[in-house]
């Protein structure tokens, strides 16, 4: 039951995420190149309209939502940019992979197992050789 | 022809679908976490089931501050006892694998559905054949490549695009305005100059 949960908004979150035009590689150079800022404007009226939502929550929630702070820590900016290149030269944030795959654009297999390898990777490196916390990004 | 969805309607579907995650589940929406989730389990095997309830760990824990600190530290004046669990369970690894799967599902579905470009066949189009140079293995690195910067990036910057770009900057969080502007940032200066290589 909770899996079909999330599974349905999985599915219409991928479906989302092709239709916007997330999981194209052209979309995203051009958006990243500055030459056509539809996927811009599109994440802007998102995080508009989700500002506008968390405020209506928290005023019509009966107990006041508790959510996780998301503060600077050590990995912030070095693992951002790590990330906003690794973006940049395979077209795809973690969710977008996946959509890729699912579109028929079968190169994208090689995202995946780089997702999932670096995550991988990350994870060992910190704790041989960094020791620092950098939070979750898990469902808080 | 395939049909891409207005910028705005693209962004009223994106936030109805975290408003909606967090009005359905009661947790944010965020995708990273949940390959860290996945890796995590396979790291460090099956995890350690608690032997005792939520309930039952709330009560010993009640007894053992009230043994130590007397019985005022556990029901203080005014203030009903505690009885809901604090923290949060995390949730099983298959549901994170679930949703996984599902976004897959959901991209197969806009590829075959009315107003898809059907099943593709290649990945990425003139501009990804021009930097990375044709069909052939260097593609495929690049993607690899890209994939492993994903994946520890996200991982060290504790979110990605979900999580830090839209769920934490509608919030005004500080850790993920910072990640949002760098890694924006980032893939703007990267793009930028593979477009200039390529030309």
């Amino acid at each position: 039951m909770m899996h079909a949960r999330f599974a349905a908004i999985g599915v219409a979150f991928g479906f989302a995420l092709s239709r916007t035009g997330f999981s194209s590689w052209e979309r995203t150079h051009a958006m990243f190149t500055l030459r056509d800022l539809h996927l811009v404007f599109a994440f802007a009226m998102a995080v508009g309209l989700l500002a506008v939502g968390w405020l209506a929550v928290q005023a019509f929630s009966r107990e006041k939502p508790e959510w996780a702070p998301r503060n600077i820590h050590r990995g912030t900016v070095l693992g951002s940019v790590l990330f906003g290149t690794g973006w940049a030269i395979s077209g795809a944030c973690p969710s977008v992979a996946l959509v890729q795959l699912g579109e028929g654009q079968l190169g994208a297999a090689f995202t995946l197992a780089g997702i999932f390898v670096g995550n991988y990777a990350y994870a060992t490196a910190r704790e041989r050789w960094l020791h620092w916390n950098t939070g979750s990004c898990v469902d808080d | 022809m395939t049909v891409v969805w207005s910028w705005w309607a693209s962004g009223f579907a994106l936030a109805a679908l975290m408003l909606g995650h967090w009005l359905l589940t009661g947790r944010m929406f965020a995708v990273s976490g949940r390959y860290t989730a996945i890796v995590d389990r396979v790291r460090q095997g099956a995890p350690v089931e608690p032997t005792l309830s939520d309930a039952e760990m709330i009560e010993a824990i009640r007894v053992m501050t009230a043994e130590q600190l007397g019985p005022d530290a556990v029901t203080p004046a005014g203030r009903a006892p505690l009885s809901e669990p604090v923290v949060k369970r995390a949730l099983p690894w298959t549901v994170h694998l679930a949703f996984l799967g599902a976004v897959l599902v959901g991209g197969l579905a806009s590829a075959l559905l009315p107003g898809g470009p059907g099943l593709l066949r290649e990945f990425g189009g003139a501009a990804f054949a021009r930097i990375f140079g044709g069909h052939n293995g260097t593609e495929l690195l690049a993607l690899l490549v890209g994939g492993l910067l994903v994946g520890a990036g996200t991982r060290m910057a504790g979110g990605c695009t979900s999580g830090h770009g839209l769920c934490g900057v509608s919030r005004f969080q500080r850790g993920s305005l910072v990640s949002t502007f760098t890694f924006f940032g980032a893939g703007i200066v990267v793009s930028m100059v593979l477009s200039r290589l390529a030309a």
